[in-house]
């Protein structure tokens, strides 16, 4: 305190002035502060009721102009929809046209025009099961003539053209047709067979390209024996699913007691009027029935 | 096991390269996964074959499933045989063709065991309903040579026979006769066409090789595939016969398609013809014998080089028929004659 005292006493006349020099200058200082806040604020605050009155000016303006575009659309709509809608059901209507000529491949018989014919698409199904496409690219010239196909080699088109190309076209597809469904239902069955009841095959299936030609040897159970039976089936007509020759033989033995000898009977005639899976799928559900398991 | 079989066994494995190996043999199915395992991998070569051989051998391994292993190794690898095609018609009278593959196969193993005492005869099945032959040949004399097989390979209920050329020659009479009896026809010729490359030979004869069809249901249309070329190229370069190029490129698409050509190494064209020349006179013009020449193109893949051809610049399109009715005849050996 004494210090200080002295300082102040001996600064009055030098440390005195300048600590009172530098009073006044914050002193000023501050009320320079104390003068530009308030200043400031004005200025800010003025700024703000700027930009206010300059948003106010702007959403007036954007409803004026909403509603003088409302105004136009208005008066203008009516013609612009009618163009709209015209262009919207030509369009429409193309792509209406454009699904149902896909969608005609579920016909079975199909085709698109080329720059120098048809090229004609076989669908062919079995059982309600679109399986293989068949295409066969016709040059419309005097003779009609195959550019090329995807017909399989065995399937005899060079002999069903040469009857029917020239003097019935539309006869020669149909038939062509026939030949493609008839070989696709016959793969179907071959196919099915041997993936969904490999279980009953003892050995693979014996089967050749046009799958006319089936042999096999299958395991049946009966009164809790199972029995292996050889299975021979001949579609001699290439038109159809189901087999025109079966033989169903007892592996071996030459005579069979009654009931096997039944059963085999039995089976010829399965094979005969239902598709191959089919018959199988009735020999696994009477194997349900019997026996829990189906695997001897 | 016999010496000469052993040592079969030995050869035959040893063609087969190591990292093809084990899909080889499990393909063959001769040699259990266990029986596999027992075998160290990381030796050399020659010491990994003479343990597959004492396994054979413990297996008691007959020539049969040799050949099998011969015709696998074949089958892997049939780049490296030359494949002639046969076609064989069968006679006025259509019977339904009931093709019976064991029928098949005992037909003609029969035939050709008749007629020569001494040869091994060896079938494996394949994809699409295909049968693989393998013919050892010997005399009355001699036993077979297992070295220098023979191969067909048959689809069944088709009229093509694919076979490997055989340096025996004189034998191919008696194959075409055990073929086409076999398989219920009557006659048998051999095609002028020939390549290494199998499934290219059948995709021509099966005519497998343009498999494009235009639907409703396909995408992309024709013509933007042959521009494709022209919107990449730099805006600051202009074609300068644009639309001759354009007609090329039409011209080459009608003849070759779209689909990628089925491969042949060469077309081989004999020319019997007599000279013609605008010039008067000349030695050659007063000939009456034809001359006689051969020309003989050769690629890596001859049809996709000649469909490059015109597009290059290198010829006129279109080109030259005799060049581009070799998938649609069947045929890579001509001769052609005066008229």
């Amino acid at each position: 305190m004494e210090l200080a005292n002295t300082l102040k006493q001996d600064g009055e006349s030098r440390g005195g002035v300048l600590a009172h020099l530098e009073r006044l200058e914050t002193q000023v200082s501050k009320s320079h502060k104390n003068l530009e806040e308030p200043q400031d604020a004005q200025a800010l605050e003025a700024r703000i009721h700027e930009l206010e009155r300059l948003r106010d000016n702007l959403r007036v303006e954007v409803k004026e102009r909403q509603a003088r575009v409302k105004a136009s659309t208005a008066s203008v709509e009516p013609d612009q929809t009618l163009e709209i809608s015209e262009q919207e059901i030509l369009e429409r209507k193309q792509e209406n046209v454009k699904a149902i000529l896909q969608a005609y491949r579920f016909t079975g018989i199909s085709g698109k025009l080329t720059s120098r014919g048809v090229c004609v698409c076989i669908s062919t199904a079995f059982e309600g099961n679109l399986l293989d496409s068949y295409f066969v690219d016709l040059v419309m010239e005097k003779p009609l003539w195959i550019h090329h196909h995807s017909v399989p080699v065995f399937i005899p088109l060079e002999e069903i053209s040469a009857k029917y190309l020239q003097t019935n076209t539309q006869h020669f597809l149909f038939v062509l047709c026939e030949y493609l469904n008839a070989y696709s239902g016959r793969k179907y069955q071959a196919d099915r067979l041997q993936s969904d009841f490999a279980a009953f095959l003892v050995g693979p299936l014996q089967r050749n390209s046009l799958c006319n030609l089936l042999s096999f040897t299958y395991k049946v159970k009966l009164e809790g024996q199972s029995f292996p039976f050889c299975a021979r089936l001949l579609y001699k007509d290439l038109t159809t699913t189901l087999p025109t020759d079966v033989t169903v033989t007892s592996q071996g033995m030459e005579a069979l007691p009654s009931t096997w000898e039944e059963q085999r009977a039995d089976h010829e005639n399965l094979f005969l009027t239902k598709p191959l899976h089919q018959v199988f799928t009735s020999f696994a559900r009477k194997g349900e029935k019997l026996d829990i398991s189906l695997l001897s | 096991m016999d010496e000469t079989l052993a040592e079969f066994f030995r050869r035959t494995i040893l063609k087969i390269p190591m990292p093809e190996m084990m899909t080889v043999l499990k393909t063959w199915n001769f040699l259990s996964e266990n029986q596999l395992q027992t075998v160290n991998f990381r030796q050399r070569k020659e010491s990994i074959v003479q343990d597959l051989v004492l396994l054979c051998e413990e297996n008691r391994a007959s020539l049969n499933d040799a050949a099998l292993l011969d015709i696998i190794y074949t089958q892997f690898h049939r780049h490296q045989k030359i494949w002639d095609v046969f076609q064989m018609s069968k006679g006025p009278g259509n019977d339904i063709d009931l093709f019976d593959v064991e029928q098949f196969k005992s037909s003609f193993k029969k035939i050709l065991q008749r007629a020569l005492k001494n040869v091994t005869v060896s079938f494996r099945d394949a994809e699409e309903n295909s049968v693989w032959i393998r013919i050892a040949w010997g005399t009355q004399y001699k036993k077979p040579n297992q070295y220098k097989p023979a191969y067909v390979v048959y689809y069944s209920q088709t009229p093509y026979a694919f076979t490997s050329s055989s340096q025996l020659k004189s034998n191919l009479p008696l194959l075409g006769q055990a073929l086409t009896v076999a398989s219920k026809h009557h006659q048998i010729v051999k095609m002028d066409l020939r390549s290494r490359y199998l499934d290219s030979l059948k995709a021509i004869v099966f005519k497998q090789y343009n498999q494009s069809f235009e639907t409703h249901n396909s995408t992309t249309s024709l013509q933007e595939r042959s521009l494709g070329l022209d919107i990449n190229m730099d805006s600051r370069i202009i074609h300068e016969n644009k639309v001759e190029k354009e007609r090329v490129q039409k011209v080459t698409q009608e003849i070759f398609g779209d689909y990628p050509q089925p491969r042949l190494e060469f077309a081989q064209y004999k020319l019997e013809t007599k000279f013609k020349s605008d010039l008067n006179g000349g030695i050659l013009a007063e000939r009456e014998e034809p001359l006689r020449c051969l020309v003989k193109f050769s690629s890596p893949h001859l049809l996709e080089a000649l469909k490059s051809l015109a597009p290059a610049g290198i010829a006129d399109a279109p080109l030259s028929p005799l060049l581009t009715c070799i998938p649609n005849k069947g045929k890579n050996y001509f001769k052609i004659r005066d008229k």
